[in-house]
């Protein structure tokens, strides 16, 4: 299938910010996921449960758009006030779903409403 | 307007009961039917109606809707009447069957014609409608066929559809404060609603999103500006309370438009989620009315969908208005455009004395702007004017120049660029002077008109000034046309804010749906003006309340005051003021409520809620104050300004 958008994987605050850095002047999603272990399981449970409803609306991202898909890291290291995270990019919970560099962010539970999910990838 | 909303539901005209008049033989006979009556004439295309049985007395207004409802063509007209038979001619060869009321058979008469009047602010007959829509009298009836527009009319579709099958049970034109609420608060009903939002660019090309005037280019950035301008004094001031600043301060307005910029982004994303939560639909496309109960939505790509409504809210608002002199359009800016600027606006010259033109005027000046305003006559034109004195006094003595009984005459570009250097030429008011003047930008604020023009709203009937171009409604805010109804800035004598479209949309929500009675009340509503030296009002003016008690029977208190946190650097001592207006034959009851100062909003907001439990003077001062605040001045007021006496502050 013919993707119409660019998906990154990133670890970690300083990964993220070079990801973003090689991609200006484009779109940029960024899902924000508690990191996974070797299993595949996240620690956060919430990430778990969006995960998979914001991949099913992929499809509606914007022609080359990018969609960044980062693990913040442990939950120790999360839960730390002062993580990059939280004190930079001024996230405040995981899942966070933004877009890059405008107002626009839906966090925890709404990651959980399709509805919500599709109105981000595709209004403007 | 009569009483067609009952108990909170629409009631859509009963046309049953006009079905059965014709059943009976006593009412509308149409075209095509060959019944002939007795003691009428008739014609071969067009037959009269008239009413044997009287018994059945109805309102007029319902009459007239009646047959509007049931004839695509109606003419009321006068048998002897030269004008209603050219009027009938001319539809009989245009071969278009038409029906006719003929008034001077009825001994209705008098109230249809005064519905009539009431409709159409035409007293005159023939009167024509072509698909409830009201056409006029015999020269505008053939001049509309001369141009076109009878035809034009009686080619369109109407839909005819049962209430089951309208796409949604409301349809909101218009998402910024009212429109929003009205519309989450239908869905909550379970109701199937869709939002029509669309912003005209200004002639800048400025434009913006979701959320109506107040979020994007209103009450929003305009307080977060003023804020802004607040923290640069402090920022003086705050030298004499210990604070050392090692560095010149100067204030960058990119930085401050930009943080102002992302909140609105922020509040506006808020509401797409909002409403996408609550299941309302949101289309950003342009609505006009094309039908009784058809819209059609435009979108910025100039697709055009249709949609169909079982009731409409009218939420549109207002637009500033230019002044109508060269160069306006091209080289001037509005409060539209004033808070995305990417530049500063540098020297300024505000033109206006509404609350905009001085709140805006206001932080220009706090930012450290050269500003100047041309106001044409008074200043806050509806607000207590001792009051408004006062606003424009503390601005003069703080840097703004006013320049006073002027009216630009146009507007030249002397350098182009951002924002380049703009030539303004004014006369007096009286003729005798011409000013001229230069500045970096030219800032309109001279009043803003509803947006009423474009929407299609004659194609339905719904009645509008045609001066001013607002809605005028009843207690529930229905318009003339019973399904379709209008609140918020487009309302004909009422408030224009924010908090009131809301509530008026939320109340009217649940009339509709919800089995609620209440209806919004528009009085002692409090504002405030955030000029400089910040303005809080509630209830009636010092004019309104002599106009409406009498001199003698109202007893006004004030003092001025000094808030003690001004004490410390030195600032303004007799500046600050407070004022209540009572009134006598009530036990002082506290009907007008006014002070100036700073955090004149929040003070207010408690002393409203006191005035609608119906405060007196006695219950003021028996309320102890709060200690070291400006709002105890109000526990304290003992000087009348009968007495003339002084009431000069030396601070606490």
């Amino acid at each position: 299938m013919a993707r119409q958008y660019e998906e990154v994987t990133v670890r970690g605050y300083d990964e993220f910010m070079k990801a973003v850095s090689q991609r200006k002047g484009k779109d940029v999603f960024a899902y924000f996921s508690g990191s996974k272990n070797e299993q595949g399981f996240s620690w956060c449970p919430d990430c778990v449960k969006a995960e998979p409803i914001v991949r099913g609306e992929l499809g509606y991202l914007p022609p080359g758009s990018v969609f960044i898909y980062c693990q913040v890291g442990e939950r120790s290291y999360w839960k730390d006030p002062n993580n990059e995270f939280k004190k930079t990019l001024k996230l405040s919970g995981v899942p966070t779903l933004l877009r890059y560099g405008t107002p626009q962010k839906l966090v925890e539970e709404e990651c959980f409403k399709k509805d919500l999910v599709r109105m981000m990838f595709t209004e403007d | 307007m009569g009483n067609s909303v009952c108990k909170g539901k629409t009631v859509f005209m009963d046309t049953t009961r006009i079905k059965s008049l014709q059943n009976s033989s006593t009412g509308v006979i149409k075209a095509g039917e060959h019944k002939i009556k007795s003691h009428l004439s008739t014609e071969s295309q067009g037959l009269s109606c008239f009413t044997q049985d009287h018994s059945d007395q109805r309102d007029g207004r319902e009459i007239v809707q009646g047959f509007l409802g049931q004839n695509k063509v109606m003419i009321f007209s006068v048998t002897s009447c030269q004008l209603s038979a050219q009027v009938k001619e001319l539809f009989r060869s245009m071969k278009v069957s038409y029906c006719v009321l003929e008034l001077d058979q009825r001994e209705d008469r008098q109230e249809i014609q005064q519905a009539l009047w009431e409709l159409t602010e035409q007293r005159e007959l023939p009167s024509v409608f072509v698909n409830r829509q009201h056409i006029g009298d015999w020269e505008k009836t053939s001049q509309a066929h001369r141009e076109g527009r009878l035809q034009a009319l009686l080619d369109m579709q109407e839909v005819n559809l049962s209430p089951d099958l309208y796409d949604y049970d409301l349809l909101v034109i218009g998402g910024g404060s009212g429109g929003l609420a009205a519309a989450k608060e239908a869905a909550t009903y379970g109701k199937k609603v869709v939002v029509l939002d669309y912003v005209t660019p200004t002639p800048k090309g400025t434009t913006w999103g979701l959320g109506g005037t107040c979020v994007n280019v209103g009450c929003i950035p305009k307080k977060l500006m003023h804020q802004a301008a607040i923290l640069g004094q402090a920022i003086h001031d705050s030298q004499r309370y210990g604070w050392e600043l090692q560095e010149k301060v100067s204030h960058n307005w990119r930085n401050m438009r930009q943080a102002v910029q992302d909140h609105i982004g922020s509040l506006r994303f808020g509401y797409s989620k909002a409403l996408r939560d609550s299941k309302v639909t949101y289309m950003n496309a342009y609505g006009e009315f094309v039908g009784p109960h058809q819209i059609k939505a435009t979108n910025s790509k100039g697709k055009e969908t249709f949609y169909t409504a079982a009731t409409f809210i009218i939420a549109t608002g207002e637009r500033p208005r230019y002044l109508g002199i060269p160069g306006d359009k091209e080289y001037c800016i509005t409060s539209d455009d004033l808070f995305s600027l990417p530049q500063s606006p540098g020297r300024t010259l505000v033109v206006g004395a509404s609350y905009v033109a001085l709140e805006c005027a206001g932080f220009l000046a706090g930012l450290g702007l050269d500003i100047s305003v041309m106001v044409r006559s008074i200043l806050l034109r509806g607000f207590d004017q001792h009051m408004a004195n006062k606003i424009g006094e503390h601005m003069e003595q703080h840097g703004v120049t006013f320049i006073r009984q002027f009216v630009p005459t146009k507007i030249e570009r002397l350098e182009e660029g951002s924002p380049g250097k703009l030539k303004v030429t004014a006369k007096s008011t009286d003729g005798k002077e011409t000013f001229e003047g230069e500045y970096n930008t030219v800032l309109l604020a001279v009043g803003r008109d509803a947006c009423t023009r474009t929407i299609g709203l004659d194609t339905v009937g719904v009645k509008i000034n045609v001066k001013t171009g607002k809605i005028p409604v009843n207690e529930e805010e229905q318009t003339n046309v019973p399904h379709i109804y209008a609140i918020g800035d487009v309302l004909e004598g009422k408030l224009e804010l924010t908090p009131v479209a809301i509530q008026a949309g939320r109340l009217l929500a649940r009339r509709l749906y919800a089995e609620h009675s209440t209806k919004c009340d528009y009085t002692n509503v409090p504002t405030t003006v955030f000029t400089p030296l910040e303005y809080g009002a509630c209830g009636l003016s010092e004019e309104d309340s002599i106009q409406k008690y009498g001199e003698d029977n109202i007893e006004v208190y004030h003092s001025n005051f000094w808030p003690l946190e001004w004490t410390v650097p030195a600032r303004d001592n007799n500046t600050c003021y407070a004022k209540i207006i009572c009134y006598k034959q009530d036990s002082e009851r506290v009907v007008g409520f006014h002070v100036l100062g700073p955090n004149a909003g929040e003070i207010t907001q408690g002393f409203a809620a006191a005035m609608k439990c119906g405060m007196t003077k006695e219950q003021l001062d028996n309320t102890i104050g709060i200690h070291p605040v400006c709002a105890e001045v109000f526990t304290t007021l003992s000087v009348t300004k009968r007495s003339g006496g002084d009431i000069a502050k030396g601070g606490c």
